[in-house]
């Protein structure tokens, strides 16, 4: 009984440093509707500036904390809420989410740039008042611990007297209902955001300084991860009642602490040692299914900004037949380690296909397309029943794909029931939850496990040997095992899955998705049976991840236990995937080769330039090398509100001009073509035809454009001459529409607007 | 039903015949369109029931609902903002198509409906370019494209200008000489009183007037309801 209670004690210690972190999230998503992913990488960063203050630069404890959480997070968070979050309004909840996510890996990023990137130092903070401590039933409480209890405390205070009792908190509640009505009474909505991401900041800064010390050194993504613990706490608040996230906190902290006790501190079963690590997404799994059913959600936005335009199933083949010839030109003019890092991009972009039917279709969210893979992996590997699995195997067989394919495709359907009626963010959460008790219980799993199935006995080696070594596909007499071949192969998968999806999103089936994307309330009420369509989405999707995760893992060849599967690389691969387009099969393609690209090959490039001119060394290397590096991939995510259709989209609409100067447009091709041909033969370095093509790629669209503008602007008067009303809705406003509208109105031909005088 | 407390609709029996239109009116905030989601089942009242052909539907999810014959419209709209006018409403007809025992061609019949709506000129735009009175029509069109024995339509006429309204009401005319119950929430009067048989008036969650279009224009009940207890003045 007293083990009991002083367990309790110290996992109400425990619990009230969640409840501040978890309340911070509250704070922000409750005033200002978006859920602040990067809560974990605000603690991060705090934690490591107090560090850095404190006992990298031996500032008093007061000042360094002052310094942290009163002066830099929220100035942080201010930041963030200008630069960032502000250009999230009208965008979808997929937007909404994966803006944080980039700002996440973004702070991340920067955080290891600045602290890590010479070496492992050891950065050890301290608790409070160091190892002073009183005996509560016989368990050390120190000091550190009681003061997160009143803060805890003090905190839980203030934030009612501010939400409840004060002008400024009815406005940031107020902001999140209804911004224009806000404005209407005389509010300032810009003012009220600030102010809570400035508050949600602090709050993340001060749990980041009370949780370090549990790391024993920091290390940024395990500190990150140790502040993602308070989601459940937060959900159980269902993300606005700061009471009910306090008590979410207390069950969170005396979980954890109860399983240290009963388990001996993970010692008595060694098959569920991780299962601490786990606990906070098992409560948040539960507490997400548990939360009160929410009636069926009409329209949230009437019109997003996002728009994703179809292709034609006849334009979609004719694109994958260039993808894959386009693939195979460049596949033979390239070095080994760029086919390497060309096939690493197109295995993501297999994985990322998974989200554009689950994502840019049907509108849901799943944060684990890495964990697909990894059972994927396990299911193929365990499909040859041996004491090596495929590692005895030459060749990875069509069985054992179709096996891995139908496992993930249960697993998902099986994880999806129970989620299908969370939407949007909740279900992003739920699918997180998931992938990180996978994660924990299944990848990080080393203990053999031992069944026995009505007298059946078998073991399952999960990853006993802590990596999976994964063949090659030696299909129809033709070896994949060598890189070019296994390329060429992805690629006419990709081609093929991508052409299927877009077939997919033209039938019926597909108008349903996007139907029950835009409308579940309308759906319903034409008799659609959201659920059963939900369920075939998701297992449809986690067949695609299966089959791509398996690619991604043969690519690599071995696959170990220790990366990708703690959840950062899902939420990376998602980020990306919306920024390169979720609503189209090019946006996966663009996300897998970015990917690549930005975290390889662009810092090899710079690292070749830094050595080619040592002069500038420190520009090639050290900042555009490292920014590429650690944070670019996320650069370009923060950049998503003002371009939420994605860079497919972009790219889309700047080569429109080509299919109007059709014989320009074949003469480009055929020039490329030549000078492929030209390298080939060796006339022409690849560097000279990598250069050529990036420049000819910008340049000759808006060469084209500027030639024939005269002729493109004819076209596009008379379609504007027969829809009037539609000028400026379908297209930009133009100065030549006036002539039109002042013909159509009878008015004096004005011509171009003249300048106010 | 009641939301937290508070109660939005109570002692409510509304009842709308096959082949007539009914209407129901009340100023903003009596329940109407709050007892369009409950008979949709998108809120599940606390009390009562909803029947349909001497069927009890109270406890049917929605979409069971719509496939015993229950279609609404919507007032704040929920169109299907990814899709053409064209494919809102074919839509309707490939989902019917995946439960009904009599299968159609969703194609032509979204032709038929396209036509019959006055849809044609902008079949092929986005839906969300169109303007708001066009938008409601592809709404009744989407909900023509179920067949349903029950037409649930919340304020159709608004966003339409006078020469719209005036074909609206006839076209309201035409689906009920077939045989269709349309139960009518709107704000033109003046349409109201044309094209219903039958109409009762809501206000605070309850029935306070019920009768022939001519006996609610002078029920004194109503007028306080719309104009207050000042209007003898």
């Amino acid at each position: 009984m007293q083990d009991f209670l002083a367990y309790t004690v110290l996992g109400l210690c425990l619990g009230s440093v969640y409840a501040i972190a978890a309340t911070g999230l509250v704070v922000t998503y409750s005033t200002s509707g978006v859920f602040n992913v990067a809560h974990g990488a605000v603690a991060t960063m705090s934690a490591l500036v107090y560090w850095q203050l404190r006992f990298g630069w031996h500032m008093a404890t007061p000042i360094a904390l002052v310094l942290t959480i009163v002066v830099f997070a929220p100035l942080l968070g201010m930041f963030l809420e200008i630069l960032v979050m502000r250009g999230l309004r009208g965008t979808s909840e997929v937007t909404r989410l994966v803006t944080p996510v980039a700002v996440l890996l973004a702070i991340n990023g920067a955080a290891t740039w600045i602290w890590f990137r010479k070496s492992n130092r050891a950065l050890v903070p301290q608790k409070f008042f160091g190892e002073r401590h009183i005996n509560v039933l016989g368990q050390a409480v120190y000091f550190h611990q009681i003061i997160g209890v009143g803060l805890s405390v003090l905190i839980a205070g203030a934030l009612f007297v501010v939400l409840y009792r004060t002008r400024l908190g009815v406005t940031m509640r107020a902001t999140v209902d209804d911004r224009s009505l806000l404005m209407l009474n005389g509010g300032r909505p810009d003012r009220a955001s600030l102010a809570s991401w400035a508050i949600g900041a602090a709050l993340a800064g001060l749990a980041g300084v009370l949780l370090s010390p549990q790391l024993g050194a920091l290390q940024v993504f395990a500190l990150t991860l140790l502040v993602f613990d308070a989601y459940p706490a937060a959900v159980a608040g269902r993300l606005r009642s700061v009471p009910l996230t306090y008590v979410g906190a207390m069950v969170l902290g005396l979980s954890k602490l109860y399983f240290d006790w009963v388990s001996d501190a993970g010692q008595r079963w060694l098959v569920l040692r991780n299962l601490r690590n786990a606990i906070p997404a098992v409560l948040l799994f539960v507490a997400l299914l548990l939360l009160p059913q929410d009636r069926l959600r009409g329209a949230v936005v009437s019109r997003t900004r996002e728009r994703f335009k179809v292709p034609t199933l006849r334009q979609a083949v004719l694109w994958g037949v260039v993808l894959v010839a386009c693939v195979a030109m460049l596949q033979s003019l390239m070095s080994g380690s760029a086919v390497i890092s060309l096939a690493n991009g197109i295995s993501l972009s297999l994985l990322a296909l998974s989200l554009v039917l689950l994502t840019g279709y049907a509108g849901e969210i799943n944060l684990a397309v890495f964990t697909f893979a990894g059972i994927a992996v396990i299911a193929a590997w365990q499909f040859d029943v041996g004491p090596t699995g495929l590692a005895t195997k030459q060749s990875l067989s069509v069985m054992a794909i179709l096996l891995a394919v139908c496992v993930c495709a249960l697993v998902g359907g099986l994880i999806a029931l129970p989620a299908l009626r969370l939407r949007g963010l909740y279900l992003g959460l739920a699918t997180f939850a998931f992938g990180i008790i996978v994660y924990q219980l299944v990848i990080l799993q080393i203990q053999p496990l031992h069944f026995n199935l009505f007298g059946w006995k078998f073991t399952v080696n999960l990853f006993s040997t802590g990596s999976l070594t994964v063949p090659r596909p030696n299909w129809f007499g033709i070896d994949f095992g060598g890189q070019r071949a296994f390329l060429m192969l992805m690629t006419v998968m990709f081609a093929i899955i991508g052409v299927g999806l877009i077939a997919l999103r033209r039938s019926a089936y597909g108008r349903m998705i996007v139907a029950m994307k835009d409308s579940p309330a309308a759906c319903a009420t034409l008799g659609l049976n959201i659920t059963r369509l939900k369920l075939g989405v998701f297992m449809l999707s986690s067949a695609i991840a299966g089959l791509g995760g398996l690619m991604w893992a043969a690519q690599r060849r071995t696959l170990p236990n220790n990366a990708d599967f703690d959840g950062f690389a899902s939420l990376t691969l998602f980020m990306i995937a919306v920024v390169g387009g979720i609503g189209y099969v090019s946006g996966a393609l663009i996300a897998g080769i970015f990917l690549s690209l930005l975290s390889v090959v662009m810092p090899n490039i710079f690292a070749k330039l830094g050595s080619d001119y040592p002069s500038l060394h420190w520009l090639f290397v050290t900042v555009l090398g490292n920014f590429t590096h650690y944070v670019g991939p996320a650069m370009i995510g923060i950049g998503l509100g003002k371009n939420p259709s994605g860079i497919a989209q972009q790219v889309m609409d700047g080569f429109r001009p080509l299919r109007k100067a059709p014989v320009a447009t074949a003469a480009w091709v055929v020039s490329l073509a030549g000078l492929w041909l030209l390298t080939w033969r060796g006339v022409l370095s690849n560097w000279n035809f990598a250069l050529i093509c990036v420049v000819s790629v910008f340049l000759v669209p808006r060469l084209i454009m500027s030639v024939f503008e005269a002729r493109f602007a004819d076209e596009e008067r008379l379609v504007a001459g027969e829809d009037l009303d539609l000028i400026g809705l379908e297209r930009p406003f133009r100065a030549s529409d006036r002539q039109v509208l002042d013909t159509a109105l009878g008015l004096p031909v004005t011509g171009v607007p003249h300048a106010p005088s | 039903m009641t939301f937290g407390g508070a109660a939005a609709l109570s002692d409510v029996g509304v009842t709308a015949e096959a082949g007539a239109i009914t209407g129901l009116i009340g100023p903003n905030g009596a329940g109407k369109t709050t007892l369009f989601n409950c008979i949709t089942g998108l809120l599940q009242p606390t009390s009562g029931e909803i029947l349909l052909d001497g069927r009890d539907i109270s406890s049917l999810p929605p979409y069971k609902r719509s496939r015993a014959g229950v279609a609404r419209t919507f007032q704040r709209l929920e169109l299907f903002t990814s899709l053409t006018v064209r494919d809102n409403i074919r839509v309707a007809g490939e989902i019917r198509n995946r439960w009904s025992k009599t299968r159609v061609d969703p194609r032509a019949e979204t032709d038929h409906v396209v036509q019959l709506l006055g849809l044609s000129a902008l079949a092929d735009r986005d839906v969300s370019e169109i303007p708001t009175g066009m938008a409601r029509r592809v709404e009744m069109g989407r909900a023509l494209m179920t067949r349903p024995k029950i037409l649930l339509l919340d304020e159709p006429a608004s966003g339409q200008d006078e020469q719209e309204t005036e074909e609206f009401g006839e076209l309201l005319l035409h689906l009920c000489a077939e045989g269709t119950a349309i139960l009518l929430v709107e704000h033109d009067v003046s349409l109201v009183m044309k094209v219903c048989s039958f109409i009762q008036v809501l206000d605070f969650g309850r029935i306070i007037a019920s009768g022939a279009p001519g006996d609610i224009q002078s029920n004194q009940a109503v007028l306080e309801a719309y104009l207050g207890e000042d209007h003898r003045a």
